[in-house]
This record gives structure tokens, C-alpha cells and sequence, in this order.
């Protein structure tokens, strides 16, 4: 082949995501190369590191591709925050349309400059995985919770939780040692991590996800510059909207198999009504939007402006969108 | 040459550079350095890692418990509570030969168990129990050995980190795997109590031995180790009850040990001084050694060299047994230039498909769980099997009198010991499986 | 020479103990942080049971708990303890070493050897200190913040930094001092470990 590219992730290769979007994409690259490329996979952060520094591995080269989440390097997207807010997502393909769009409209010169990025996405709904049953946001106080990403934590902090920052691959080896007693996650990424043989109890939302992570498939932009056009063709033509829609469709499709895990082990899943949600939940985390807004206009960001063109966008999604791969 | 070949020549070379008297972090730090370099074509991608590796290795949460045990590793010899410890343990074992030396393997397993780290168990118990040791006439080598064997039964031990990772890796239950490791974590402390009594035996000069203490002066000496146990109780305990992390526990056991010590009257200023510095050296020397394994290791993942050799010996055509003795002969290789958690996060992706192909005549989870044992206690083997071996270099490093030699004479009764047992548990899995329903 | 050793020593030996002051502060931290949150589930108890709600309650809403970003405060604080312990651990020669091959060399290989060794650890040093200033340099402008506390990034890498330099700086003086003893054959610094004490 002419061109190696290393691809470097913090997931175990058979979790969800590497096997069902990173290994699918890197094949599908390789075969529309027909050889050419050949995409070196390294997960669990075999090249060394910590997740937080992925994005700044692929900044430097250290690996030419790297999937990472935006939320770990907190203050430094500023704008892909807008689908962390609480109950603001509840369709993935339909977010991650809106996220590519506004991608490319505003994030692509500002937050992402420097990287080239081949895909954006979010997660499934996010819910909570706790060691007690959690009904009502009184039930979390005092509770050490996992969350990650900024927002998350602050959501955290407002239920009366303990917000304990740390990314995902640390969630086991927390919960085992009762570091945590519980985690933010979405479903798809429990057996990954052993989550509901480490906690009997799951607390989901009906509706709106309680927040969403969001994702990037980044590429060093100057790797990418240093390929033959005909290569490049065969990255642009993988990359962009249709994919980010795959990959955030497909990881929340992950959901309902790894919930099924849940169920067959006999833990206790409670499902939170939209109407208990509006009732119990919102007064408390519906002050993020403001504090949110007050924050980005710090930073000279509009974040009205964000939340209202992410809801357009995603009201604008149709399934025939959906067609990367297809 | 290949990538694969710079990968392969670089253990000679840095085998070259130990031996060299060069120290140990900055000969892996060298050696990855130089590997990348050549690898690359320039340096550009060793030197970009530099920016924030150094900084995330110094940083890493779970490795704060370090400096925090040595401190209180320090206060609890100034205030006394390592001496009654070992004042206890002699006065119900020190008629025996080598009974102390047993006492502090159970200590070092004990310790080693909440730690999660054996470089940092070792360390830990070289500060507490080598002095000790020493005053109850046991020769250099033979307690640096003991306390670098000892430092390696933690892992077994829950909760062990290394345990949790391949659990995740091979979607295993942690809860099974756990209980797995009870009975050869068993055969582990009965192997080196053995080993203990062999040794003393061709060697009684090695270990002092005292008249046996009457009863009532055995019970005097236990209730004066109340203040560790105090200690000890609240770390454990809150530990194991999930009130704390391992590092909130350490900083738990620091203060009190401190508070002890400042209350008893051995910590002062002048003594306070002494407890910094020499936590300051030990520390950084740890420290360091990690970085330069951090930055080894993604030289060799880089290489594909563990991908490769693991590749290597699937290729060979060998029976079930005979892939199976290859690869934990691997390990042990592996063992002296990698870290635990690195080795098992390169090679486990690709030995455990094999493994679980080939057929041994047990269900697929119980050879998973009896092969994760295995490779658990054959890389913690890999860190005390002479020339090179991590434990064996740090306690060494923290006892500047006994000469290399001394341990690694001493050192070969625990990895004879360690062998037997690895046979053992390959020739009859069911002791391992024993209690898995 | 001497007084020139003495003070390096001595300026080592505080940075050591300011990295053991900070660690005892972290280790402070720490322990504060446990008391808080352990009153906190207490407090939280005596209030959905009922036992002087009025009071625990307040106590909660007072902020009795755990210290939020304790976790942040210690990753960041160790990374400079760390640093700063570096300079002590070589200008004394702390870090571990294998002498069994070396032991059989003639005594001028042996010098030739520490001068060898004392150089290349002093250009790592150098150079771990160079690409810190630039992961700093890179943390100073990308907003990045910690996950909790929401302080800079660029803070922890500006104290680590510090103790970087000055780890680098003890370095170079080793590797010098090596130099000159090889030149000279005078001993100015003790080669054995564990020299200092
Ligand atoms: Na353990
Ligand atoms: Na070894």
C-alpha cells in the first residue's frame, strides 16, 4: 500500500464503537482504496497517553487518526456543547446531522481548526448506571457519579450528586473498587466496560436523552494534505454528513442489545416518564440553558444562536439521509 | 531495517544500556527515544509525545498512592510503629527461622492487595521492613528478595487492577475471575513460605533466630502495635468498604501515621526534613521509571513487536499445550522490559482468540479464566526473574548496601517456587476452576 | 567547587521540600475532603429520617461535603511534586541502577561511563523540560480547562514546568561536575547512592 494511517482510540477493539463504526469505516476505506490505504489500528490507547490527550495526538501526528470524545478536553470546543445540554437530544442520527451541519457551517474554522475532521457524532440517550436505585434527583445526593464532560458535571452538581470527572475506559476499575457509586453513560458502552455487572440499577428517560456526548474522527491535517488527490477522494468520500449520521445511528442502535444484557442479568431498570421528567427533572437541570447561554457569551459566542439553529437542524432530519454504506 | 527488526534488536540494546549501569528509566527512556527516532526517520514524533506524556505520567491519579505510602512508610518507622509491628511478628515468629521474613510476605501481600501496584508495594515495604528486617539479622540480599517476591502476591489478590483490564478485554466476568484467583493467590503464599524455609535451611546465617517469648510477652507486644493497627483498620477498611479510593487511603495513612508519629515525639522538624527528602528521592525514582516505560512502550506498540512475536508463535503449528507454554515463556520475556498493564493491553487482543480456539477440553469461559490466571501470575513472575526485573531494581535501588548479586541469588528460591506453581495450575486447571460454579 | 556543590545540594533539598510541603497540603486536602463527604452522607441520613432536619439541611446547603475537584487538585499538585523531587533524586544519585557487569570494568571505564551516562541523562532532562514548555505553550492558548474546577490547564503545566527546569539545570551541573572529576580526578561529588545522608 502507499499510505499506512494510524488510527488510535481508548476503547477495547470489540466494543461497540470500534467494531460497528471505526473497523466498518477503516475496512470500507481500504476497500475503496482498493489497497492503497492500509489503517493501522491501535485501541485501549496502546501508543501510550490518556484519553484527554487524543486530540492532541492527532494534532501532533503521534497518531494520524484519532476518535475521540469532545468532552474530554473541556473549554476547548466550546461550541459542540450545545448537545450536551439536558434533555435536548432524543434522535442520534438526528443530531449528529445537525452537528455535522453546523460542523462545517461554524465549528470547522473556529473549534476545529488545525484538525481535519472526518465525522461527528453523539450518543444514545445518556442515563444513569448506579449501585442504589435512583427515581427522583434527591435520590443522587451525595452520590459519587462519574460524568463526562463538563456539563455533565454540572448537571451532576445541580441533582446533589458528586461529580467525579474521569473518562470512560477508568469507569470499571472505579465502580469495582467503590471509587463510584455510579456512572453517566449511554447503554451501548456497558458491556464495554462491565457496567451492569458492577451496578444492579439503571435509570433511563423516555423521550430526550438526560444529555448526549458528542464525538469526533479526527485527522491530522497535515497527513491528510500529504496524500496523492485520488486518496484524499477516497477519506472525502467516507467522510462528512452521511457518515457522522451512520456513526451516531449506529452506536445508538448498539443501545437495545447492551439494555437486553441489563434485563437478562435481572437488574433493576427504571424508566422515568416524560411527564415525571418534566416534573422532577427540569426545574432542576432546565438552569443549565441559562448558565450555558451566559458562559458562551463570555467567550463572545452566541448560544441562544446554537441552541436554536441544533433544534432547526434536527427537526430538518429524514431517514433517506441515512445513507452512508448503504 | 524493518520496523519489526528495530523493535526486536531494541531489547538487546537496552538490556546493554541496564547493564551498562545506566539507570533503569533513562535506559528505557533512551532506547524508546532512539527506537522512534529510527523508526521514523526523525524525531519529530518522539518529541511531540514529550509534551504532555511527562505531565500525564506525573499526574496520574492512581499513581499519587506512591509518594503518599512513602511518607507514611516514614512517619509510621519514626513513630515507632514499624519496629512494634515487627516486635510483634518476632516475638510469635522469631524462634523460628525465617519466621519473619513469612510475616513480611503476608504484609507485603496484605499491602500489595490495596495498592494495586507491585513497583509501589516493594517500595512501600522496602522503607517499612527492610531496616527491621535487617535488625532481626536478616543478610541484604535475602530481604530485598523477600520483599520484591512478597510486593508480586498483591495482584492476586482483589481488587486487582490488572484483573479488571482483562476482564474487559476478553468479556469475562470480573466476579468469577476474582474468585479464581483465591486458591492459587493461596498456593502463592504457601509456595513462598516453602521457599522461605528452603532457603533458610542452605542458608541459616541468612536469618537470625531468638528464643521463644513467653505467652504473656507475645500478648504485651501485640497490644503495642494498637496504633498501626488503628491505622492499618481505617486505610483497609475504608478501602475495601468503598469509602475511599486506594490514594484517599494512602493520604488517610499518611496523617495518621503522622499525627502518630508528631504525638510519640520521633517527628520533628529535623526528622520531617529527613521524611521529605527521602520521599522526594525514592519517588521521583519510581516516577521516572514509569515515564521511561511509558515511552518504551509506545515505541514497541509502534513496532507491532508484541503483535508480531504473539503472531509469531500462533504460526507455529505447536499443540494446545505447547502454544500455551510458548506463550506464557513470552510473558516472562516481556516481563522484564514492560509493565504489567502494557503488556496485557498489547498482547491479550491477540494471544486470547487464539487460546480460545484451541481445545483444551473445558468449556470456553473456564479456559478463559484459567488462562487469564496464568498470564496474570507469570507477568508479575517476569518483574522478580533475574537480570531484569522491575521489583527486583527498585528495592534493590532503595538498599544501597546489598549488592545486585545478593538479591538476585537469593531472589531465584521465590521464582522456583513461582515456576512450580505456574506448572501446577497448567498440569491441573481445576485448581483454579475449583471454585467457579 | 565544594561551596558550589553545597549549594546546588542545598537548592535541590528545597525544592524537595517544597514538593513535600505540597504534598502534605495534597494529602491534607484529601483527608478534608473525606470528613466532608463522609458528614454529608450523615447529614443527608438524619435528614430524609428526620433528626434535626432543620439543621443538617442547613449544614448541606453551608456546603458541608466533599472538596469539589479533589481529584483535579491532587493530579495536578503530584505532577509537580514529582518535578520538584527530581533534582534532589540526581544530583544525590537516587535513581536505580544495575553495578554487577560494571563492577568487573577497570575504574577509568567506570569514570569514563558516569561522565557518559551523566551527559545523557542530562540531555533528557533538557529535553523533557523543552517539550513541556511547548505542551504549556499549546495549553496556554486552547482554552482548555479542567473537567471540575474549570481552572486552566495551562496552570498545572506552569508549575510542573518550573520544577522541569530546574531538573534540567541540576542535570546539566551533574554531567559538568562528571566532566571535571574525570579531567581533574578530583571527587567533588559521592559516587555511591545514597550519598546525602
Ligand atoms: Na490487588
Ligand atoms: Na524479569
Amino acid at each position: 500500500q502507499e499510505v499506512t494511517l494510524t488510527l488510535e482510540h481508548f476503547l477495547p477493539a470489540q466494543a461497540n464503537v470500534p467494531r460497528l463504526v471505526l473497523d466498518v469505516w477503516a475496512d470500507k476505506v481500504e476497500a475503496d482504496s482498493e489497497g492503497r490505504i492500509k489503517i493501522e489500528r491501535y485501541p485501549t490507547m496502546q501508543l501510550g497517553g490518556t484519553p484527554p490527550e487524543l486530540i492532541d495526538h492527532v494534532q501532533d501526528g503521534i497518531a494520524d487518526i484519532g476518535w475521540t470524545v469532545v468532552g474530554y478536553t473541556p473549554g476547548r470546543f466550546p461550541r459542540t456543547e450545545v448537545f450536551e445540554l439536558p434533555f435536548m437530544v432524543e434522535d442520534a442520527r438526528a443530531a449528529s446531522y445537525a452537528f455535522n451541519k453546523m460542523y462545517q457551517e461554524q465549528m470547522a474554522d473556529q473549534d476545529f481548526a488545525g484538525l481535519h475532521i472526518l465525522g461527528t457524532w453523539v450518543h444514545g440517550p445518556g442515563l444513569f448506571h448506579t449501585k442504589d436505585p435512583v427515581a427522583k434527583p434527591a435520590d443522587l445526593q451525595g452520590m459519587k457519579i462519574r460524568g463526562g464532560a463538563r456539563l455533565v458535571n454540572d448537571l451532576l452538581t445541580r441533582v446533589g450528586a458528586e461529580p467525579i470527572g474521569m473518562p470512560v475506559p477508568a469507569v470499571s476499575e472505579a465502580l469495582s473498587k467503590g471509587v463510584l457509586d455510579g456512572t453517566t453513560i449511554p447503554w451501548e458502552v456497558t458491556p464495554a466496560v462491565k457496567v451492569s455487572e458492577l451496578v444492579g440499577n439503571h435509570t433511563e428517560f423516555e423521550g430526550p436523552g438526560l444529555y448526549t456526548l458528542t464525538f469526533v474522527l479526527a485527522m491530522n491535517e497535515d497527513t491528510y494534505a500529504s496524500m496523492p488527490e485520488d486518496l484524499q477522494a477516497v477519506l472525502d468520500a467516507n467522510s462528512g454528513v452521511d457518515f457522522s449520521i451512520f456513526a451516531g445511528g449506529t452506536q445508538a442502535d448498539a443501545d437495545a442489545p447492551a439494555r437486553k444484557i441489563a434485563v437478562e442479568r435481572g437488574n433493576n431498570i427504571m424508566t422515568i416518564s416524560a411527564e415525571q421528567a418534566q416534573a422532577d427533572w427540569a426545574p432542576i437541570v432546565d438552569p443549565i440553558y441559562a448558565s450555558w447561554i451566559a458562559d458562551m457569551e463570555g467567550k463572545g459566542i452566541d448560544g441562544q444562536a446554537l441552541i436554536d439553529e441544533a433544534k432547526k437542524l434536527m427537526s430538518e432530519y429524514t431517514s433517506d439521509m441515512d445513507t452512508w454504506g448503504k | 531495517m524493518s520496523n519489526l527488526e528495530i523493535g526486536i534488536l531494541s531489547f538487546p540494546f537496552l538490556l546493554g544500556l541496564i547493564f551498562l549501569r545506566v539507570p533503569i528509566g533513562l535506559a528505557m527512556f533512551s532506547t524508546g527515544f532512539g527506537g522512534m527516532w529510527l523508526v521514523m526517520g526523525n524525531t519529530r514524533l518522539p518529541m511531540a509525545q514529550l509534551k504532555d506524556l511527562a505531565y500525564t505520567t506525573f499526574s496520574n491519579y492512581s499513581l499519587s498512592i506512591v509518594p503518599m505510602f512513602l511518607l507514611m512508610g516514614y512517619f509510621a518507622t519514626l513513630g515507632g510503629m514499624s519496629q512494634a509491628l515487627f516486635k510483634a511478628a518476632e516475638s510469635f515468629l522469631g524462634h523460628r527461622r525465617g519466621g519473619v521474613a513469612m510475616a513480611a510476605i503476608g504484609a507485603c501481600a496484605g499491602f500489595g492487595a490495596i495498592c494495586g501496584s507491585s513497583l509501589a508495594t516493594a517500595a512501600t515495604m522496602s522503607r517499612v521492613a527492610l531496616p527491621e528486617l535487617k535488625s532481626y539479622g536478616y543478610k541484604g540480599g535475602f530481604s530485598t528478595a523477600t520483599l520484591a517476591a512478597g510486593g508480586t502476591l498483591g495482584i492476586l489478590i482483589p481488587p486487582s487492577v490488572v484483573l479488571v483490564i482483562y476482564a474487559i478485554l476478553t468479556e469475562q466476568n470480573i466476579a468469577k475471575l476474582f474468585l479464581a484467583a483465591f486458591i492459587p493467590g493461596i498456593l502463592a503464599a504457601i509456595g513462598y513460605m516453602i521457599a522461605v524455609s528452603i532457603y533458610v535451611r542452605r542458608h541459616p546465617d541468612a536469618a537470625g533466630v531468638r528464643e521463644p517469648v513467653p505467652m504473656s510477652e507475645r500478648f504485651q507486644a501485640l497490644i503495642n502495635v494498637w496504633p498501626v493497627l488503628l491505622v492499618f483498620i481505617a486505610v483497609v477498611g475504608g478501602i475495601y468498604g468503598g469509602i475511599f479510593t486506594p490514594t484517599e487511603g494512602a493520604a488517610v495513612g499518611a496523617l495518621g501515621t503522622g499525627i502518630i508519629a508528631l504525638s510519640s515525639g520521633g517527628l520533628t522538624w529535623r526528622t520531617l526534613i529527613d521524611s521529605f527528602t527521602d520521599t522526594a528521592r525514592s519517588s521521583a525514582m519510581i516516577f521516572f521509571i514509569v515515564l521511561g516505560a511509558a515511552f518504551y512502550n509506545g515505541f514497541l506498540a509502534r513496532t507491532r513487536v508484541p503483535q508480531e512475536l504473539s503472531a509469531w508463535v500462533v504460526d507455529l503449528g505447536l499443540s494446545p499445550l505447547m502454544v500455551l507454554a510458548a506463550i506464557l515463556v513470552l510473558y516472562l520475556i516481556f516481563g522484564c522490559f514492560m509493565d504489567s498493564l502494557s503488556m496485557i493491553l498489547l498482547t491479550i487482543p491477540i494471544f486470547f482468540p487464539v487460546i480460545s480456539a484451541l481445545d483444551f477440553g473445558m468449556s470456553a469461559e473456564h479456559v478463559a479464566i484459567w488462562f487469564g490466571i496464568l498470564v496474570l501470575i507469570v507477568v508479575e513472575v517476569g518483574l522478580i526473574t533475574p537480570p531484569v526485573g522491575m521489583n527486583l531494581f527498585v528495592i534493590n535501588a532503595m538498599d544501597p548496601e546489598t549488592p545486585m548479586v545478593e538479591t538476585y541469588k537469593a531472589v531465584l528460591y521465590y521464582v522456583v517456587s513461582d515456576l512450580v506453581r505456574v506448572v501446577l495450575l497448567v498440569a491441573f486447571p481445576a485448581i483454579t476452576l475449583f471454585l467457579i460454579p | 567547587m565544594q561551596s558550589v556543590h553545597r549549594l546546588v545540594l542545598g537548592i535541590a533539598r528545597l525544592m524537595a521540600m517544597l514538593g513535600g510541603a505540597v504534598l502534605t497540603l495534597l494529602i491534607l486536602i484529601t483527608c478534608i475532603s473525606i470528613l466532608g463527604r463522609a458528614s454529608n452522607s450523615v447529614l443527608h441520613a438524619m435528614a430524609s429520617a428526620g433528626i434535626l432536619p432543620g439543621m443538617a439541611q442547613g449544614l448541606i446547603d453551608a456546603g458541608v461535603g466533599a472538596i469539589r475537584g479533589d481529584f483535579e487538585m491532587v493530579e495536578a499538585g503530584m505532577a509537580f511534586c514529582i518535578f520538584a523531587f527530581l533534582p534532589f533524586c540526581t544530583v544525590t544519585g537516587g535513581h536505580a541502577s544495575v553495578d554487577v557487569f560494571t563492577n568487573f570494568l577497570p575504574r577509568g571505564v567506570n569514570r569514563v561511563l558516569e561522565v557518559l551516562i551523566a551527559a545523557l541523562f542530562a540531555a533528557v532532562l533538557v529535553v523533557i523540560a523543552m517539550q513541556l514548555n511547548e505542551g504549556f505553550a499549546r495549553k496556554l492558548n486552547s482554552g482548555q480547562t479542567s473537567l471540575l474546577l474549570e481552572f486552566p490547564i495551562w496552570w498545572s503545566y506552569a508549575l510542573s514546568l518550573f520544577g522541569a527546569v530546574m531538573s534540567a539545570a541540576v542535570g546539566v551541573y551533574v554531567a559538568l561536575v562528571r566532566l571535571i572529576e574525570l579531567l581533574t580526578g578530583r571527587a567533588i561529588m559521592p559516587n555511591a547512592v545514597g550519598a546525602d545522608h
